[in-house]
C-alpha cells in the first residue's frame, strides 16, 4: 500500500480487507460443507406415494413378486451431496445398470448422457422410471432397491448429462474409463423439457 | 422359360448334380423345393449359401438393375435373409417381427399377406445386440419363425394364418430368440439367446406338425440335461468324462452359464447328424467361472430325432473374450491328404478357420484368417487352444490390443461356399479391443457381463475384410479390405459371382475367383442382411438383400448410442463413431436382376 | 434418535460390544511359525533397544554426576587435556562400534526373519482368495476342481498344521490383512494381486483386522480366522460346499421369497437359490458364523434384525442400506437366514 494513504486509513483498509477475506473464506467452506455432508442415518420420511404399483410390470429383476415393501424411506433426493452421487455411481454398476446403459452411452438401453430423455429428466420422472420400469424393456425395481438408494441413482443418472451441480458430480474413474468424468460434462439441457439445469 | 438358352439350363443342372454329389440323395425325407428357390437362410442343410443359378455371371453382373424395392418401416438391423419358395418371397423384420409375404408374380413388391405376431415390447430391453431376426425357414407349406420374446410360430405359407405357436423363452429372465429356425426330419430346431443376461442356453426341437417340444438339449449342466449318454463319443480327452457340464464350473454357475444356441444349424443327411455351435459362457468375467465351462463356445453333433449328443469340440475352452461358438458349420467334402474327407468348415470368433472331420469331431486344421494376439494356435494333437497369457484378463487390470476383439474375426454374419471355386467366402471383421473385467452380480433379468470393452480397428486401420479362403491350401486366395466391418452375409452363385453388402450401404458383386469388383449399388441404409438369389416366376435370376443397419456393429445408429462413451454398445461404439455419417436408421428390401 | 420396534434390541446390540473371549489377537502370542518369526525379531529388537536405552540412561546419569562443578569465577577450559580427549574419543568409538554391531545384528535378524517367512513349506496348502471391500472381507476357497470352490465372508476357517496361501485383492481402496497371532501385515491394493502365506499350529479363534485406513468403518472391519483340527476343517469345508436347503417352516419360506424378490438378492448370494450377487457377503451359511457385519456384532437373531433394519445406526457409512420393513417381513427374513447353517 502506497504512502499516499494516511496510516490510520491504511490500518482500517487492512482490517476491512481481512474481514472480507474471512467472510469469503467462510462462504467457500460453507459451500464445501454442503457438498461434503454425509447423512448416513437420516430420520425416515414417509414413503413416496408413487411407490404404489400402477400395474404388474413385465420385467422385475430377481424372483417375480412384489419384493420388499418399505414402511418409510430412509432418504430423499439430494443432488448437492457428492457422497450421494458417488453412491449412485457405485450402485449403477452394482445393480447392473451399466450392463444396459454402459457408462452413459447406452447398449441394450438408451444413452443416458445425451439430451434425449424419453420419459423425462426431472428427478421425479427418473425416479418413476427406475421404480416402475418402462414399456420397452426398462425393468421395474420397486421392492428391489430401497427408495433412498433409488434417489441416489437418480442423482447419478442426472449427473451423466451434467444436470446436477458439478461440484457434486463424480470425478475421474479408475480403470478403463469410457467417458469423460461426470464432473467435466457440460450441462446438456434436455430436449423439450422444462427442467432447470443445475449450475 | 423359353427365353433362356438350353445351355444355361444344362449348366444349372450340372451345378445341381455337383451339389447332389456332396450328399447322397437317400437321406432326404421330403421332396426338395426346386433349385431356383431359397427355402432357408443358409439355402440348404449343408449351409453352403450357394445357388446353382448362373444367369448372372461375371460377364453380365455389371448390368444388374434394381427390379423393385420395399420399405420395411423398421429402424433396427435387418439381419434376415429373404426366403423364396415358388413364387412367394418371405421377409421377417426385426422387432416387432412382422412377416411379409410378397407375391413375385405381380410387379413391384406386392404384399400377399402380412403376419404380425405382436411380441412383448419389453423384449427389446433384454436383447443384447439389437432387436434383430435372422430369418424364417420354409418346409412343407409352412413358414417357421421365432419372435423376439421367445415364441416359435408356424404360419401357413399360402394364407399367412398361424398354425401353431409355442412359447419357449422367458423375457423376465432376459431370454429372447433371434435365430432362424432350422427344419429337419419333421422337427423345427430352435435355440435361445440371452447369454449376456445369464440365461442358460439350449437347443429345442419342436414337432413340425404340432409345435410340441420333442426334445431339448441344454448347453450346460448334468449329462442328462445336455442329452449326453452312451452314444457320446467326443474325439478329444478333455471332452470325455461324466457331468463335465457341472464339474467344469464353480458350483451352480452352470445354471447361469450361457452357451446359447443363437446361431446357425446344419445337417448331414448321410451321417444323420445335426451341427450347431454354443455361445460364450456367462459372465464375460472369466475369473468368476474357473474351469473349462463346458459345453460353451463349442460345436455339438447331435442326432436330430432324439437330440442325443454324438460328439463335441470346444473351440474356446474357458472363453476369455466372448468368443461365441455359434458361427455356421459349412458341410463340404474336401480332398485332404490324398483322400476325400467329410468335413465342416467353421470360421470362428476366435479367428481360426477350422476344418473338422464331421463324423468324429477331429480337428484337421485350424488356421488364422484374422489377426490374432489372444491365442498362440490350436494344438492339433490335443485339440486344445493355446492361450496367450499376456492377454488374460484379471479384475482391475486393463488388457490392451486383444485381437480379435469380442466381435471376433467373424461374428454371426454367415460365410458361403462355392463348390466350383472350392473357396469359402468369409465376411469378417478386423477389430481389436482394450478390455477390463470386474466382478459382477447375477441378478435375474439384468445383464450378467462384468467387462468393459473399447474396440478399435485392427492392424492396417480397416475394420472389415471379405476373404476368399482355400481350406485345402489353408490360406487366403484373395481378400478385399472394407472400411467398416463386413456385417452382412455372403452369397455365392454358380455364375461365379459372390455378393455381400457393407455397413455404409454398398451392395457388391465380386468375381468369385479373383475378387474383382463387378458391380455395386448404393442402398439407402447400411447393410447387415443376408443376400439371396432365386429364380423368379418369369425365369429370370434375381438377387435380394435387405438394408437397414443395426445388429451389434450398427447399434450406434439403430440405438442412437452416444459415441462419447467408448464402452457403449459393448465397446463397439468406439470403433464405429463415424457410422452415423454414412447411414441413418431405416430398412428396405432391394431386389435386383439383369435388364 | 428414532423410535421403532427394534429399538430395544438395537440398544442391546450397541450396549454389548462384541466380546472376543477366546479370540487371540496378540502378536506376542504367536500361534504359527510366521508370527513366531516376527515375534522373535521383535523380541530381539526390544532386547537390543532396551539394552541401548539402559546404557544411554546410564551414560546420561554418569554424565550428569560427572559434570564439572564450576563456579562463575572458574576460567573456561579452552583446551581440554589431551588425555581426556583421547579417552572421550575412545569411548565414542567404542559406543559407535557397539551401535554398528547391534544394528548389524538387527539387520541380520531382519533378513533372516524375512527368509524364514518366505520359506514356509507350502505343500498341500489351502488356497484362499481374499478380496477386501469397504468394510468386509470376501473369501473364496479355491480348488483345482472348479465345482469344489466355495465362497464365504469375514470368517476364515483353516486347518491346523497346513499352510494357507491367501491371495489378496481389493475391490475399492487399499486395505491390509493382519491377523497378529498368525502373521504380519500385507496390503490389499486395488489393481494388484499380493500373496501371503501362514500356518496355524494351534487350534483357536484368531482375530484379524484391517490394518490400513480404508474409510469410515475401517475400525470395524474385523476378520475371524478359526484354526481347526484337519478332520473338523474338512467337515466344515464340505458343509460350506453344500447349497442352502429349502426351508420347511412357512415363516422361513416367506422370508426366502422376500429375500429372492426383494432388496437382499440385489447384493447377496445364497448358493442353491437364484440369488447370486457378489456386491455383499455370501450368506449361504451365514447362521454358522459367530459374528456378523465383519465382526461388529455377535450373530444373534436380534442383532441380525437390527442390522438388516438399519445398518447405518451400527456402522454409519456402510454400503448396506436401511431396509425399513414391516416387523412381520423382517422377522420372516431373519427366520430364513437362521436356517442357513
Amino acid at each position: 500500500m502506497s504512502s499516499r494513504f494516511p496510516s490510520r486509513a491504511r490500518h482500517r483498509l487492512r482490517a476491512h480487507g481481512a474481514a472480507w477475506l474471512c467472510v469469503a473464506l467462510a462462504l467457500v467452506f460453507a459451500a464445501g460443507c454442503e457438498r461434503e455432508t454425509r447423512r448416513f442415518d437420516p430420520k425416515p420420511v414417509p414413503s413416496d406415494l408413487r411407490t404404489q404399483p400402477q400395474s404388474l410390470p413385465d420385467l422385475q429383476p430377481g424372483q417375480p413378486g412384489p419384493g420388499m415393501r418399505e414402511t418409510a424411506s430412509a432418504g430423499r433426493y439430494d443432488e448437492k451431496s457428492a457422497y450421494e452421487v458417488a453412491q449412485g455411481k457405485m450402485l449403477f454398476r452394482w445393480y447392473n445398470c451399466s450392463g444396459c446403459h454402459a457408462q452413459g452411452g447406452g447398449n441394450m438401453g438408451p444413452a443416458l448422457m445425451d439430451t434425449t430423455w424419453i420419459y423425462g429428466s426431472d428427478p421425479d420422472s427418473v425416479f418413476s422410471t427406475i421404480m416402475d420400469g418402462r414399456p420397452r424393456g426398462m425393468p421395474s425395481f420397486r421392492g428391489r432397491i430401497p427408495e433412498a438408494q433409488v434417489w441416489e441413482l437418480v442423482a447419478y443418472v442426472r449427473s451423466m448429462s451434467g444436470l446436477i451441480p458439478n461440484e457434486a458430480a463424480p470425478n475421474r474413474d479408475e480403470g478403463l474409463g469410457g467417458a469423460p468424468p461426470e464432473s467435466m460434462r457440460k450441462p446438456q439441457p434436455p430436449k423439450d423439457s422444462d427442467a432447470k439445469v443445475g449450475g | 422359360m423359353t427365353r433362356h438358352r438350353p445351355v444355361r439350363g444344362a449348366r444349372a443342372l450340372l451345378a445341381a448334380l455337383v451339389i447332389a454329389a456332396a450328399f447322397p440323395a437317400r437321406a432326404q425325407q421330403r421332396p426338395t423345393v426346386d433349385e431356383g428357390s431359397w427355402p432357408m437362410p443358409a439355402h440348404d442343410v449343408a449351409n453352403t449359401r450357394f445357388s446353382p443359378l448362373d444367369q448372372i455371371d461375371t460377364r453380365n453382373a455389371h448390368a444388374l438393375k434394381l427390379a423393385f424395392s420395399f420399405a420395411t418401416g423398421t429402424t433396427h438391423g435387418n439381419e434376415a435373409a429373404p426366403i423364396v419358395v415358388g413364387s412367394t418371397m418371405y421377409v421377417a423384420t426385426p422387432f416387432p417381427n412382422t412377416l411379409y409375404a410378397f407375391d413375385l408374380t405381380k410387379p413391384g413388391a406386392h404384399v400377399k399377406w402380412k403376419f404380425e405376431p405382436h411380441p412383448k415390447p419389453s423384449a427389446q430391453g433384454v436383447a443384447c445386440c439389437d432387436t434383430v431376426n435372422r430369418g424364417v425357414a420354409y418346409d412343407a407349406g409352412r413358414i417357421f419363425m421365432n419372435t423376439l420374446d421367445g415364441d416359435t410360430v408356424a404360419i401357413d405359407a399360402a394364407s399367412g394364418e398361424p398354425v401353431w405357436r409355442t412359447h419357449l423363452g422367458d423375457v423376465a429372465k432376459g431370454e429372447t430368440m433371434t435365430m432362424a429356425p432350422f427344419v429337419v426330419k419333421g422337427k423345427v430346431i430352435v435355440g435361445n439367446s440371452g447369454g449376456e443376461m445369464g440365461v442358460r442356453g439350449w437347443l429345442t426341437a419342436l414337432d413340425e406338425a404340432t409345435g410340441k417340444i420333442a426334445w431339448r438339449a441344454y448347453s450346460t449342466g448334468p449329462d442328462a440335461d445336455v442329452r449326453i449318454g452312451p452314444r457320446f463319443k467326443p474325439h478329444y480327452a478333455q471332452d470325455q468324462g461324466k457331468d463335465l457340464g457341472v464339474t467344469t464350473w464353480p458350483p451352480q454357475a452352470w445354471k447361469t452359464g450361457g452357451g446359447n444356441a443363437w446361431g446357425w444349424v446344419s445337417y448331414d443327411p448321410e451321417l444323420d447328424l445335426l451341427y450347431y455351435g454354443t455361445a460364450n459362457p456367462g459372465p464375460w468375467d472369466p475369473e468368476q467361472r474357473p474351469g473349462a465351462d463346458k459345453w460353451t463356445s463349442g460345436v455339438f453333433a447331435r442326432d436330430p430325432a432324439s437330440g442325443d449328443a454324438i460328439w463335441f469340440y470346444q473351440w474356446s475352452p474357458h472363453d476369455l473374450h466372448d468368443y461365441d461358438g455359434v458361427n455356421e458349420n459349412v458341410l463340404v467334402d474336401l480332398e485332404i491328404g490324398g483322400r476325400t474327407r467329410k468335413v465342416l468348415l467353421h470360421a470362428d470368433r476366435n479367428g481360426y478357420l477350422y476344418v473338422l472331420d464331421r463324423a468324429t469331431g477331429e480337428v484337421l486344421s485350424a488356421d488364422a484368417f484374422a489377426y490374432i494376439t489372444t491365442t498362440l494356435g490350436v494344438d492339433l494333437a490335443t485339440g486344445g487352444l493355446r492361450y496367450n497369457p499376456a492377454k488374460e484378463e484379471h479384475a482391475g487390470k486393463p488388457v490392451r490390443d486383444i485381437c480379435p476383439g469380442s466381435a471376433g474375426g467373424k461374428d454371426w454374419q454367415p460365410s458361403a461356399w462355392s463348390p466350383r471355386t472350392r473357396l469359402l467366402y468369409i465376411p469378417g471383421n478386423n477389430l481389436c479391443q482394450d478390455a477390463e473385467v470386474h466382478e459382477t452380480s447375477y441378478i435375474a433379468g439384468t445383464p450378467y457381463v462384468g467387462a468393459d470393452l473399447k474396440m478399435h480397428p485392427g492392424p492396417g486401420g480397416y475394420r472389415g475384410e471379405f476373404t476368399a479362403w482355400d481350406p485345402v491350401k489353408r490360406r487366403k486366395a484373395w481378400s478385399v479390405h472394407e472400411y467398416f466391418p463386413v456385417w452382412s452375409g455372403a452369397l455365392a452363385t454358380a455364375g461365379d459371382v459372390v455378393f455381400y453388402g457393407t455397413m455404409d450401404g454398398w451392395f457388391k458383386a465380386l468375381d468369385a475367383r479373383t475378387g474383382k469388383l463387378l458391380w455395386k449399388y448404393k442402398t439407402s441404409y447400411g447393410i447387415v442382411g443376408q443376400p439371396v438369389t432365386y429364380r423368379g416366376p418369369d425365369g429370370k435370376q434375381y438377387v435380394a438383400i435387405l438394408d437397414g443397419v443395426g445388429g451389434w456393429a450398427g447399434a450406434i445408429v439403430s440405438g442412437d448410442l452416444d459415441p462419447r462413451d467408448a464402452t457403449a454398445g459393448g465397446g463397439f461404439v468406439n470403433a464405429m463413431k463415424d457410422l452415423p455419417k454414412y447411414t441413418r436408421k431405416g430398412g428396405t428390401l432391394y431386389v435386383f436382376a439383369l435388364p | 434418535m428414532k423410535a421403532h420396534a427394534i429399538a430395544p434390541a438395537l440398544l442391546a446390540a450397541l450396549a454389548s460390544p462384541v466380546a472376543w473371549p477366546q479370540a487371540a489377537h496378540d502378536a506376542l502370542q504367536p500361534a504359527g511359525p510366521q508370527a513366531a518369526h516376527i515375534a522373535s525379531l521383535w523380541w530381539l529388537a526390544v532386547a537390543i533397544c532396551a539394552v541401548v536405552f539402559v546404557a544411554i540412561l546410564a551414560a546420561l546419569a554418569w554424565a550428569l554426576w560427572r559434570a564439572p562443578r564450576a563456579q562463575a569465577s572458574t576460567p573456561p577450559e579452552i583446551s581440554p587435556p589431551p588425555a581426556a580427549e583421547r579417552r572421550h574419543a575412545r569411548g565414542v568409538a567404542i559406543a559407535l562400534g557397539v551401535c554398528i554391531v547391534l544394528l548389524v545384528v538387527i539387520l541380520v535378524g531382519s533378513i533372516s526373519t524375512d527368509r524364514a517367512l518366505a520359506s514356509l513349506p507350502l505343500q498341500d496348502a489351502v488356497h484362499i482368495d481374499l478380496t477386501g471391500h469397504q468394510w468386509w472381507w470376501e473369501a473364496t476357497y479355491d480348488d483345482p476342481q472348479p465345482d469344489r470352490i466355495f465362497h464365504t465372508a469375514n470368517e476364515l476357517h483353516v486347518p491346523v498344521g497346513r499352510p494357507v496361501i491367501v491371495t489378496l485383492h481389493s475391490d475399492d481402496v487399499i486395505h491390509s490383512f493382519w491377523v497378529p497371532s498368525l502373521d504380519g501385515k500385507k496390503d490389499l491394493i486395488p489393481g494388484r494381486t499380493a500373496q501371503i502365506e501362514f500356518r496355524a499350529d494351534r487350534p483357536g479363534d484368531y482375530r484379524g483386522q484391517c490394518a490400513e485406513y480404508c474409510g469410515l468403518q475401517h475400525a470395524f472391519m474385523a476378520l475371524d480366522v478359526i484354526a481347526m483340527p484337519p478332520g473338523e476343517y474338512a467337515a466344515w469345508a464340505e458343509a460350506q460346499r453344500r447349497p442352502a436347503a429349502d426351508p420347511a417352516d412357512p415363516q422361513a419360506r416367506r422370508g426366502r421369497d422376500l429375500f429372492l424378490s426383494g432388496t437382499c438378492m440385489m447384493c447377496h448370494a445364497i448358493l442353491g437359490t437364484t440369488a447370486s450377487a457378489r456386491s455383499a457377503p455370501d450368506l449361504t451359511h451365514v447362521a454358522s458364523r459367530a459374528r456378523i457385519a465383519a465382526g461388529r456384532l455377535a450373530n444373534t437373531p436380534e442383532n441380525l434384525a437390527a442390522w438388516i433394519h438399519d445398518p447405518q445406526a451400527i456402522k454409519p457409512g456402510a454400503n448396506m442400506p436401511a431396509n425399513l420393513l414391516a416387523p412381520d417381513d423382517l422377522h420372516a427374513v431373519v427366520a430364513y437366514l437362521e436356517t442357513l447353517r
